[in-house]
Protein backbone atom coordinates (compact mmCIF):
# COMPACT_ATOMS: atom_id res chain seq x y z
CA UNK A 1 0.00 0.00 0.00
CA UNK A 2 2.80 2.37 0.97
CA UNK A 3 4.70 1.49 -2.23
CA UNK A 4 1.59 2.25 -4.28
CA UNK A 5 1.19 5.64 -2.59
CA UNK A 6 4.80 6.49 -3.32
CA UNK A 7 4.47 5.62 -7.00
CA UNK A 8 1.21 7.51 -7.36
CA UNK A 9 2.71 10.68 -5.88
CA UNK A 10 5.88 10.32 -7.92
CA UNK A 11 4.03 9.85 -11.19
CA UNK A 12 2.45 13.22 -10.46
CA UNK A 13 5.92 14.69 -10.84
CA UNK A 14 6.42 13.52 -14.37
CA UNK A 15 5.58 16.83 -16.13
CA UNK A 16 8.81 18.12 -14.67
CA UNK A 17 10.75 15.38 -16.39
CA UNK A 18 9.50 16.32 -19.82
CA UNK A 19 9.71 20.01 -19.17
CA UNK A 20 13.40 19.59 -18.45
CA UNK A 21 14.13 17.56 -21.57
CA UNK A 22 12.19 19.90 -23.79
CA UNK A 23 13.99 22.89 -22.43
CA UNK A 24 17.35 21.30 -22.96
CA UNK A 25 16.84 21.48 -26.72
CA UNK A 26 17.69 25.12 -26.56
CA UNK A 27 19.44 27.89 -28.39
CA UNK A 28 19.08 31.40 -26.86
CA UNK A 29 18.85 30.40 -23.20
CA UNK A 30 15.73 28.40 -22.51
CA UNK A 31 14.55 27.10 -25.88
CA UNK A 32 15.43 26.17 -29.41
CA UNK A 33 15.58 28.91 -32.02
CA UNK A 34 16.71 29.66 -35.56
CA UNK A 35 20.28 30.41 -34.61
CA UNK A 36 22.24 30.32 -37.85
CA UNK A 37 24.56 27.37 -38.25
CA UNK A 38 26.69 28.01 -41.31
CA UNK A 39 27.22 25.40 -44.01
CA UNK A 40 29.73 22.72 -42.94
CA UNK A 41 30.32 24.40 -39.58
CA UNK A 42 29.85 23.11 -36.05
CA UNK A 43 28.30 24.79 -33.07
CA UNK A 44 28.76 23.47 -29.54
CA UNK A 45 26.71 24.39 -26.53
CA UNK A 46 27.09 23.32 -22.92
CA UNK A 47 24.46 24.22 -20.39
CA UNK A 48 24.12 23.48 -16.69
CA UNK A 49 20.60 23.43 -15.32
CA UNK A 50 19.31 23.25 -11.76
CA UNK A 51 15.62 22.59 -11.29
CA UNK A 52 13.85 22.83 -7.94
CA UNK A 53 10.31 21.74 -7.10
CA UNK A 54 9.00 21.76 -3.59
CA UNK A 55 5.55 23.30 -3.48
CA UNK A 56 3.53 20.14 -2.90
CA UNK A 57 -0.27 20.38 -2.77
CA UNK A 58 -0.55 16.68 -1.81
CA UNK A 59 0.76 17.24 1.72
CA UNK A 60 3.45 14.59 1.23
CA UNK A 61 6.13 17.30 1.35
CA UNK A 62 7.65 16.10 -1.89
CA UNK A 63 10.86 17.89 -2.68
CA UNK A 64 12.55 17.26 -6.01
CA UNK A 65 15.79 18.66 -7.34
CA UNK A 66 17.60 17.92 -10.55
CA UNK A 67 20.99 18.99 -11.84
CA UNK A 68 21.47 18.52 -15.52
CA UNK A 69 24.35 18.99 -17.90
CA UNK A 70 23.02 19.36 -21.43
CA UNK A 71 25.52 19.12 -24.28
CA UNK A 72 24.34 20.25 -27.69
CA UNK A 73 26.17 19.85 -30.98
CA UNK A 74 24.89 21.33 -34.23
CA UNK A 75 26.17 20.92 -37.77
CA UNK A 76 25.15 22.81 -40.88
CA UNK A 77 24.50 20.48 -43.81
CA UNK A 78 23.99 23.58 -45.94
CA UNK A 79 22.95 27.15 -45.26
CA UNK A 80 19.32 26.07 -44.68
CA UNK A 81 19.46 22.60 -43.16
CA UNK A 82 21.13 21.91 -39.81
CA UNK A 83 21.29 18.83 -37.59
CA UNK A 84 21.27 19.01 -33.81
CA UNK A 85 21.98 16.49 -31.09
CA UNK A 86 21.40 16.96 -27.36
CA UNK A 87 22.94 14.71 -24.74
CA UNK A 88 21.79 15.24 -21.14
CA UNK A 89 23.51 14.02 -18.01
CA UNK A 90 21.04 13.99 -15.14
CA UNK A 91 21.32 13.87 -11.37
CA UNK A 92 17.91 13.63 -9.70
CA UNK A 93 17.00 13.66 -5.99
CA UNK A 94 13.57 13.28 -4.52
CA UNK A 95 12.44 13.21 -0.92
CA UNK A 96 8.98 12.86 0.52
CA UNK A 97 7.27 12.30 3.84
CA UNK A 98 5.90 8.77 4.14
CA UNK A 99 4.32 9.27 7.56
CA UNK A 100 6.97 7.12 9.22
CA UNK A 101 9.66 9.56 8.14
CA UNK A 102 11.27 11.18 5.17
CA UNK A 103 12.25 8.91 2.27
CA UNK A 104 14.91 10.04 -0.18
CA UNK A 105 15.63 8.45 -3.54
CA UNK A 106 18.04 9.46 -6.25
CA UNK A 107 19.42 8.51 -9.63
CA UNK A 108 22.08 9.87 -11.95
CA UNK A 109 23.58 9.15 -15.36
CA UNK A 110 23.13 9.79 -19.06
CA UNK A 111 19.60 10.60 -20.12
CA UNK A 112 17.73 10.27 -23.39
CA UNK A 113 19.43 11.71 -26.46
CA UNK A 114 17.42 14.02 -28.71
CA UNK A 115 18.26 14.53 -32.36
CA UNK A 116 16.48 16.87 -34.71
CA UNK A 117 16.76 18.62 -38.02
CA UNK A 118 15.90 22.23 -38.69
CA UNK A 119 15.16 23.67 -42.09
CA UNK A 120 15.06 27.42 -42.71
CA UNK A 121 12.34 27.83 -45.32
CA UNK A 122 12.24 31.60 -45.35
CA UNK A 123 15.08 34.02 -44.86
CA UNK A 124 15.09 37.74 -45.46
CA UNK A 125 18.41 39.51 -44.92
CA UNK A 126 18.62 43.29 -44.81
CA UNK A 127 21.32 45.69 -43.70
CA UNK A 128 22.01 44.94 -40.02
CA UNK A 129 18.99 42.70 -39.63
CA UNK A 130 17.57 39.34 -40.56
CA UNK A 131 14.31 37.42 -40.40
CA UNK A 132 14.30 33.66 -40.41
CA UNK A 133 11.45 31.17 -40.37
CA UNK A 134 12.26 27.54 -39.80
CA UNK A 135 10.61 24.20 -39.15
CA UNK A 136 12.14 21.48 -37.05
CA UNK A 137 11.37 17.85 -36.30
CA UNK A 138 13.14 15.25 -34.28
CA UNK A 139 13.17 12.20 -32.10
CA UNK A 140 14.06 11.48 -28.52
CA UNK A 141 15.74 8.09 -28.32
CA UNK A 142 15.46 5.89 -25.21
CA UNK A 143 19.19 5.92 -24.43
CA UNK A 144 18.81 6.66 -20.73
CA UNK A 145 18.22 3.90 -18.22
CA UNK A 146 14.50 3.45 -17.72
CA UNK A 147 14.28 0.51 -15.31
CA UNK A 148 16.66 1.57 -12.56
CA UNK A 149 15.91 0.51 -9.01
CA UNK A 150 17.09 1.14 -5.47
CA UNK A 151 16.66 -0.64 -2.15
CA UNK A 152 12.97 0.25 -2.12
CA UNK A 153 12.29 -1.13 -5.58
CA UNK A 154 12.03 0.04 -9.16
CA UNK A 155 12.24 3.80 -9.41
CA UNK A 156 9.14 5.57 -10.71
CA UNK A 157 9.27 7.40 -14.10
CA UNK A 158 10.27 10.84 -12.71
CA UNK A 159 13.37 9.31 -11.17
CA UNK A 160 14.34 7.32 -14.23
CA UNK A 161 16.99 8.85 -16.45
CA UNK A 162 15.11 7.92 -19.59
CA UNK A 163 11.51 7.34 -20.50
CA UNK A 164 12.14 4.09 -22.36
CA UNK A 165 10.12 5.35 -25.31
CA UNK A 166 10.83 6.84 -28.70
CA UNK A 167 9.12 10.22 -28.73
CA UNK A 168 8.66 12.62 -31.62
CA UNK A 169 8.55 16.39 -31.62
CA UNK A 170 8.36 19.19 -34.12
CA UNK A 171 7.46 22.81 -34.53
CA UNK A 172 8.11 26.19 -36.02
CA UNK A 173 10.56 28.85 -34.96
CA UNK A 174 10.93 32.45 -36.03
CA UNK A 175 13.86 34.78 -35.40
CA UNK A 176 13.99 38.52 -35.93
CA UNK A 177 17.47 39.86 -35.29
CA UNK A 178 18.80 43.39 -35.56
CA UNK A 179 21.92 45.04 -34.23
CA UNK A 180 19.90 46.33 -31.25
CA UNK A 181 17.72 43.36 -30.32
CA UNK A 182 16.71 39.81 -31.16
CA UNK A 183 13.27 38.30 -30.90
CA UNK A 184 12.69 34.55 -31.12
CA UNK A 185 9.48 32.58 -30.83
CA UNK A 186 8.91 28.88 -31.02
CA UNK A 187 5.77 26.74 -31.15
CA UNK A 188 6.27 23.03 -30.71
CA UNK A 189 4.42 19.81 -30.04
CA UNK A 190 5.79 16.64 -28.55
CA UNK A 191 4.18 13.20 -28.84
CA UNK A 192 5.18 10.94 -25.97
CA UNK A 193 4.82 7.20 -26.30
CA UNK A 194 4.28 4.37 -23.82
CA UNK A 195 7.06 2.38 -22.22
CA UNK A 196 7.09 0.27 -19.07
CA UNK A 197 3.30 0.73 -18.76
CA UNK A 198 3.74 4.49 -18.45
CA UNK A 199 2.95 7.13 -21.03
CA UNK A 200 3.64 10.79 -20.35
CA UNK A 201 1.12 13.26 -21.69
CA UNK A 202 1.83 15.03 -24.96
CA UNK A 203 3.21 18.56 -24.59
CA UNK A 204 2.37 21.76 -26.42
CA UNK A 205 4.89 24.57 -25.90
CA UNK A 206 5.09 28.21 -26.77
CA UNK A 207 8.38 29.95 -26.06
CA UNK A 208 9.48 33.49 -26.71
CA UNK A 209 12.71 35.36 -26.08
CA UNK A 210 13.63 39.02 -26.31
CA UNK A 211 17.31 39.95 -26.19
CA UNK A 212 18.10 43.65 -25.99
CA UNK A 213 21.65 44.93 -26.43
CA UNK A 214 22.59 46.97 -23.38
CA UNK A 215 26.34 47.25 -24.05
CA UNK A 216 27.90 48.85 -25.98
CA UNK A 217 25.17 51.46 -26.17
CA UNK A 218 26.58 52.93 -29.35
CA UNK A 219 28.17 50.70 -31.93
CA UNK A 220 31.65 51.57 -33.10
CA UNK A 221 33.62 49.96 -35.86
CA UNK A 222 34.73 46.36 -35.91
CA UNK A 223 33.12 43.55 -33.92
CA UNK A 224 32.78 44.43 -30.23
CA UNK A 225 31.37 41.99 -27.67
CA UNK A 226 27.68 42.51 -26.94
CA UNK A 227 25.89 42.27 -23.60
CA UNK A 228 22.22 41.44 -23.96
CA UNK A 229 19.53 41.73 -21.31
CA UNK A 230 17.22 38.80 -21.88
CA UNK A 231 13.60 38.13 -21.02
CA UNK A 232 12.09 34.81 -21.99
CA UNK A 233 8.69 33.25 -21.62
CA UNK A 234 7.90 29.54 -21.60
CA UNK A 235 4.32 28.34 -21.70
CA UNK A 236 3.61 24.60 -21.62
CA UNK A 237 0.44 22.60 -21.68
CA UNK A 238 0.72 18.91 -20.99
CA UNK A 239 -1.95 16.25 -21.22
CA UNK A 240 -2.44 13.80 -18.38
CA UNK A 241 -0.07 10.87 -18.06
CA UNK A 242 -1.34 7.35 -18.34
CA UNK A 243 -0.33 4.49 -16.05
CA UNK A 244 -1.33 1.02 -17.25
CA UNK A 245 -3.63 2.71 -19.74
CA UNK A 246 -5.43 4.79 -17.11
CA UNK A 247 -5.14 8.56 -16.96
CA UNK A 248 -3.41 9.95 -13.89
CA UNK A 249 -5.56 12.80 -12.62
CA UNK A 250 -2.62 14.19 -10.68
CA UNK A 251 -0.60 14.99 -13.74
CA UNK A 252 -0.56 17.41 -16.62
CA UNK A 253 -1.74 20.99 -16.73
CA UNK A 254 -0.36 24.32 -17.84
CA UNK A 255 2.62 26.36 -16.72
CA UNK A 256 3.86 29.80 -17.64
CA UNK A 257 7.40 30.76 -16.70
CA UNK A 258 9.27 34.03 -17.04
CA UNK A 259 13.05 34.07 -17.26
CA UNK A 260 15.18 37.17 -16.92
CA UNK A 261 18.75 36.59 -18.00
CA UNK A 262 22.00 37.93 -19.39
CA UNK A 263 24.13 37.02 -22.38
CA UNK A 264 27.64 38.06 -23.30
CA UNK A 265 28.17 37.52 -26.99
CA UNK A 266 31.58 37.56 -28.70
CA UNK A 267 32.69 36.36 -32.12
CA UNK A 268 33.74 32.91 -30.90
CA UNK A 269 31.66 32.25 -27.82
CA UNK A 270 28.58 33.18 -25.85
CA UNK A 271 28.16 33.01 -22.07
CA UNK A 272 24.61 33.05 -20.78
CA UNK A 273 22.54 32.67 -17.66
CA UNK A 274 18.88 32.89 -16.76
CA UNK A 275 16.50 31.92 -13.97
CA UNK A 276 13.01 30.75 -14.82
CA UNK A 277 10.25 31.64 -12.34
CA UNK A 278 6.69 30.36 -12.55
CA UNK A 279 4.09 33.10 -12.95
CA UNK A 280 1.20 30.69 -13.40
CA UNK A 281 0.82 26.98 -12.68
CA UNK A 282 -2.55 25.46 -13.33
CA UNK A 283 -1.81 21.80 -12.74
CA UNK A 284 -4.17 18.87 -12.39
CA UNK A 285 -4.80 17.35 -8.96
CA UNK A 286 -1.76 17.19 -6.74
CA UNK A 287 0.88 17.49 -9.46
CA UNK A 288 4.01 18.97 -7.94
CA UNK A 289 4.61 22.64 -8.68
CA UNK A 290 7.87 24.00 -10.01
CA UNK A 291 9.88 26.50 -7.95
CA UNK A 292 12.74 27.62 -10.18
CA UNK A 293 14.99 26.55 -13.02
CA UNK A 294 18.44 28.14 -13.08
CA UNK A 295 20.59 27.91 -16.19
CA UNK A 296 24.15 28.83 -17.04
CA UNK A 297 26.02 27.89 -20.15
CA UNK A 298 28.46 28.60 -22.91
CA UNK A 299 28.29 28.28 -26.67
CA UNK A 300 31.18 27.94 -29.10
CA UNK A 301 31.37 28.46 -32.80
CA UNK A 302 34.13 26.28 -34.26
CA UNK B 1 94.80 68.02 -39.32
CA UNK B 2 93.87 64.76 -37.70
CA UNK B 3 90.71 66.32 -36.32
CA UNK B 4 89.72 67.60 -39.77
CA UNK B 5 90.22 64.12 -41.28
CA UNK B 6 88.16 62.57 -38.53
CA UNK B 7 85.37 65.08 -39.17
CA UNK B 8 85.44 64.23 -42.88
CA UNK B 9 85.28 60.53 -42.20
CA UNK B 10 82.39 61.01 -39.79
CA UNK B 11 80.57 63.26 -42.26
CA UNK B 12 81.00 60.76 -45.11
CA UNK B 13 79.96 57.84 -42.90
CA UNK B 14 76.84 59.70 -41.79
CA UNK B 15 75.92 60.47 -45.40
CA UNK B 16 76.49 56.85 -46.34
CA UNK B 17 74.31 55.54 -43.50
CA UNK B 18 71.61 58.07 -44.32
CA UNK B 19 71.66 57.15 -47.98
CA UNK B 20 71.52 53.43 -47.17
CA UNK B 21 68.63 53.95 -44.80
CA UNK B 22 66.70 55.97 -47.35
CA UNK B 23 67.40 53.41 -50.05
CA UNK B 24 66.23 50.57 -47.78
CA UNK B 25 63.10 52.49 -46.82
CA UNK B 26 62.36 53.17 -50.46
CA UNK B 27 62.83 49.50 -51.30
CA UNK B 28 60.54 48.43 -48.44
CA UNK B 29 57.90 50.98 -49.48
CA UNK B 30 58.25 49.89 -53.08
CA UNK B 31 57.85 46.20 -52.31
CA UNK B 32 54.86 46.94 -50.05
CA UNK B 33 53.22 49.04 -52.72
CA UNK B 34 53.58 46.39 -55.34
CA UNK B 35 52.99 43.35 -53.13
CA UNK B 36 50.07 42.31 -55.30
CA UNK B 37 46.84 41.01 -53.89
CA UNK B 38 43.43 42.54 -53.81
CA UNK B 39 41.10 44.08 -51.27
CA UNK B 40 37.42 43.25 -51.60
CA UNK B 41 34.91 45.42 -49.74
CA UNK B 42 31.63 43.55 -49.44
CA UNK B 43 28.27 44.96 -48.38
CA UNK B 44 26.61 42.08 -46.53
CA UNK B 45 23.01 41.95 -45.35
CA UNK B 46 21.93 39.94 -42.31
CA UNK B 47 25.00 40.56 -40.12
CA UNK B 48 23.44 41.44 -36.78
CA UNK B 49 25.63 40.12 -33.96
CA UNK B 50 29.27 39.29 -33.17
CA UNK B 51 28.54 35.56 -33.23
CA UNK B 52 27.34 35.92 -36.85
CA UNK B 53 30.51 37.77 -37.80
CA UNK B 54 32.73 34.83 -36.91
CA UNK B 55 30.81 32.54 -39.25
CA UNK B 56 31.59 34.68 -42.26
CA UNK B 57 35.17 35.34 -41.16
CA UNK B 58 35.79 31.63 -40.91
CA UNK B 59 34.34 30.93 -44.34
CA UNK B 60 36.79 33.35 -45.90
CA UNK B 61 39.84 32.45 -43.86
CA UNK B 62 39.41 28.82 -44.97
CA UNK B 63 39.96 29.96 -48.55
CA UNK B 64 43.55 29.65 -49.75
CA UNK B 65 45.13 32.99 -50.55
CA UNK B 66 43.00 35.04 -48.15
CA UNK B 67 45.32 37.04 -45.89
CA UNK B 68 42.80 38.76 -43.64
CA UNK B 69 39.12 39.34 -43.04
CA UNK B 70 37.68 42.28 -41.15
CA UNK B 71 34.04 42.73 -40.27
CA UNK B 72 32.40 46.06 -39.50
CA UNK B 73 29.04 45.14 -37.97
CA UNK B 74 27.67 48.66 -37.78
CA UNK B 75 28.09 49.25 -41.49
CA UNK B 76 27.50 45.67 -42.64
CA UNK B 77 30.91 45.65 -44.25
CA UNK B 78 33.26 42.69 -44.75
CA UNK B 79 36.77 43.51 -45.96
CA UNK B 80 38.67 40.59 -47.47
CA UNK B 81 42.33 40.95 -48.36
CA UNK B 82 44.04 38.39 -50.57
CA UNK B 83 47.60 37.79 -51.65
CA UNK B 84 48.67 37.89 -55.29
CA UNK B 85 47.83 34.20 -55.76
CA UNK B 86 44.12 34.69 -55.19
CA UNK B 87 41.43 36.62 -57.00
CA UNK B 88 37.71 36.27 -56.42
CA UNK B 89 34.95 36.48 -58.95
CA UNK B 90 31.77 38.13 -57.74
CA UNK B 91 29.78 34.91 -57.92
CA UNK B 92 32.36 33.13 -55.78
CA UNK B 93 32.10 35.83 -53.13
CA UNK B 94 28.31 35.64 -53.20
CA UNK B 95 28.43 31.87 -52.71
CA UNK B 96 30.75 32.09 -49.72
CA UNK B 97 28.59 34.76 -48.09
CA UNK B 98 25.46 32.74 -48.87
CA UNK B 99 26.94 29.57 -47.35
CA UNK B 100 27.62 31.51 -44.18
CA UNK B 101 23.90 32.40 -44.04
CA UNK B 102 24.01 35.98 -45.32
CA UNK B 103 23.40 37.95 -48.50
CA UNK B 104 26.03 39.91 -50.42
CA UNK B 105 24.49 43.10 -51.78
CA UNK B 106 27.44 44.67 -53.53
CA UNK B 107 31.22 44.63 -53.71
CA UNK B 108 34.14 46.77 -54.75
CA UNK B 109 37.66 45.58 -55.38
CA UNK B 110 40.96 47.38 -55.54
CA UNK B 111 44.58 46.42 -55.91
CA UNK B 112 46.60 46.58 -52.73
Amino acid sequence: MARRTVNCCLVGLSPLLFFAIGSAVAAPITFNTALPVAKEEFLFRQQFINMQSGDDPSGAQRDRSENMSATTLAYGINNRLALFGVLPYRDIDLSMDMGSGKVSRSNSGLGDISVFARYIFQQNNQAGRTLRLAAFAGLKAPTGEDEASDSIGTLPPPLQLGSGSWDAFGGLVVTRQTLDYQLDAQLSYRINNEANHFEAGNVLRLDASLQKRIWPRELGSGVPGFVYAVLELNATSQEKNALNGTNDNNSGGTRILLAPGLQYVTRRWIAETAVQFPVSQNLNGTALELDTIARAGIRFNF
Amino acid sequence: MKITNLKNILFKSTRLILASTLTSAALVWSSASFAGGTEYDLRVDGLACPFCAYGIEKKFTKTKGVESVEVDLKNGLVIVKTDESKTFKEEELKTIVHDAGFTMKSMTEKAR
